[in-house]
């Protein structure tokens, strides 16, 4: 690696990470649009057309508000936990891949940060260390909603990364890899003729497994306990004001992105064209980088999709109730999750022996 | 090892990313704190004692109960993932993880026997 090499994968790093960065002000956009839709009100129109330069507007008055740090808070522990939330949910992006590659002269590099060969384990590993963030944030306030929001979402986000890897179990059976590239590859082509060959084809149940267990990892609607306005105030972030508090929905719209992403990757074909594989498509245009700017189009637009479902979830789904995320958890997904490891292993010793 | 380095990029533009929102923010904000500003938002009602109470050992319990079953759902995933070359083999990987998996439901039964996870 010389030293063009490093200021290339300086420079995609930064690109990666602002591009991801910049789908939580559209996401904040998109959602208040949509939630005026279902609930038939027009939703942010002032500021700009359509209220595009709402999200713009947001973050101005956010960045210029005051930052006060209540009395009796544990000062440092306070101030850093937003941060803590934010960092993980940067980091665990280094391992999606957003398209094939790029070329520079006769160089190729990869549209990802990172090909780690346990690409899968790192974004879980990473992303659950978040819930630092929230615990940290919750307790240092030292104020009762914010304690009981905090412990609370500490056990949601624990009893849901088990299901979140039991779903997964099932794909990483099928693909033999947990390097999330090798996933898109091996998701090419046709499946019986007609259908993409999707990971979601053959692993519906845990696909199902892992699209619950991801809302409530996230603490989406319906698993928002951590914050539930009416009996909580806002939860862990009750104290935070100005950029900290915006630290917090940063950090839970980049997890929602990246939970989005490592869905698209492996059930649905990442960055993938159904019905047109890439070398199809590339003796259409002629040009690699063009093909990698589809690959990334594509790549979001199915990220995209799965985010307005996340939206579309919110506003028609009502809350559970504590004991009934942790019954649903326990008793139903977990198992749920391991019959579906069991029906994959019987299912692969079949299909294999064909 | 190589393959790391760009994550430690990407841990250095997040530090520098948390700084710069950090001191934007203090330097764009208004600063004339009062006491009621800074006092614990309850509601309105004067807070009641210190946040540090005990609460539900139940919590605890969820956490031992997630770093077992955690540590059973990984140690799948090795198992996972030569499953389909091993097969090729023979079908030991399939009586070993099947073994396992019913060390698992015992597990997972023993909890709903006891009632360990009735939160109330």
């Amino acid at each position: 690696m010389d030293q063009f090499d490093f200021i290339v994968l300086a420079v995609k790093t930064l690109v990666i990470l602002v591009l991801i960065i910049q789908v939580v002000p559209v996401m904040i956009y998109l959602e208040r649009k949509i939630a005026a839709l279902i609930q038939d009100r027009p939703g942010p129109n002032r500021v700009g057309p359509l209220g595009l330069l709402q999200p713009v507007a947001d973050a101005l008055k956010l960045l210029m508000k005051e930052d006060p740090v209540p009395s009796n808070v544990n000062k440092f522990l306070f101030q850093i936990a937003p941060f803590l939330a934010v960092m993980p949910a940067c980091l665990s992006l280094a391992a999606l891949p957003l398209g094939d590659f790029f070329e520079i002269g006769d160089r190729k590099y990869l549209l990802q940060i990172a090909d780690l060969n346990v690409g899968l384990l790192y974004i879980f590993a990473i992303g659950s260390l978040g819930i630092y963030g929230t615990l940290f944030g919750g307790w240092a306030s030292n104020n009762k909603f914010s304690l009981i929001g905090a412990m609370r979402s500490a056990s949601q986000i624990v009893s849901y990364e088990i299901p979140l890897a039991l779903g997964v179990t099932g794909a990483v059976m099928m693909y033999g890899t947990l390097s999330l590239r090798e996933m898109v590859f091996k998701q090419s082509g046709l499946l019986l003729g007609v259908l993409p060959n999707w990971g979601v084809f053959y692993q519906p149940l845990g696909f199902l497994v892992f699209f619950v267990a991801a809302f409530a990892e996230t603490n989406r609607l319906p698993f928002d306990l951590p914050e539930t306005e009416a009996e909580l105030v806002a939860g862990f972030h009750t104290e935070y004001g100005s950029m900290s508090f915006a630290s917090f929905f940063m950090a839970e719209y980049m997890a929602m992105t990246t939970m989005s992403a490592v869905m698209t990757t492996v059930y649905f074909g990442g960055w993938q064209i159904p019905y047109l594989s890439d070398e199809a498509l590339f003796s259409m245009i002629g040009s690699r980088n063009i093909l990698a700017l589809i690959q990334v189009a594509v790549f979001f637009t199915k990220v995209m999709v799965f985010m307005c479902i996340y939206v579309w979830v919110r506003w028609t789904l009502p809350r559970f109730r504590f004991d009934q995320l942790m019954k649903l958890s326990w008793g139903n997904l977990i198992p749920i999750g391991l019959i579906n490891i069991v029906l994959t292993a019987i299912g692969l010793y079949f299909w294999d022996k064909r | 090892m190589e393959n790391f380095l760009p994550v430690l990029l990407l841990l250095f533009f997040a530090v520098c990313l948390c700084i710069g929102i950090y001191t934007v923010s203090h330097i764009l904000g208004p600063k004339n704190p009062n006491a009621s500003k800074l006092s614990t938002y309850e509601c309105g009602v004067e807070p009641e004692g210190s946040a540090r109470v005990p609460f539900k050992t139940h919590f605890y319990l969820v956490a031992v109960l997630f770093l077992l079953f955690d540590v059973e759902g990984v140690f799948f995933i090795p198992w996972a993932i030569i499953y389909r070359d091993s097969l090729k083999e023979g079908t030991d990987i399939l009586i070993a993880g099947g073994l396992y998996m019913a060390l698992l439901v015992l597990a997972l039964s023993y909890i709903f026997r006891k009632r360990l996870l009735r939160l109330h």
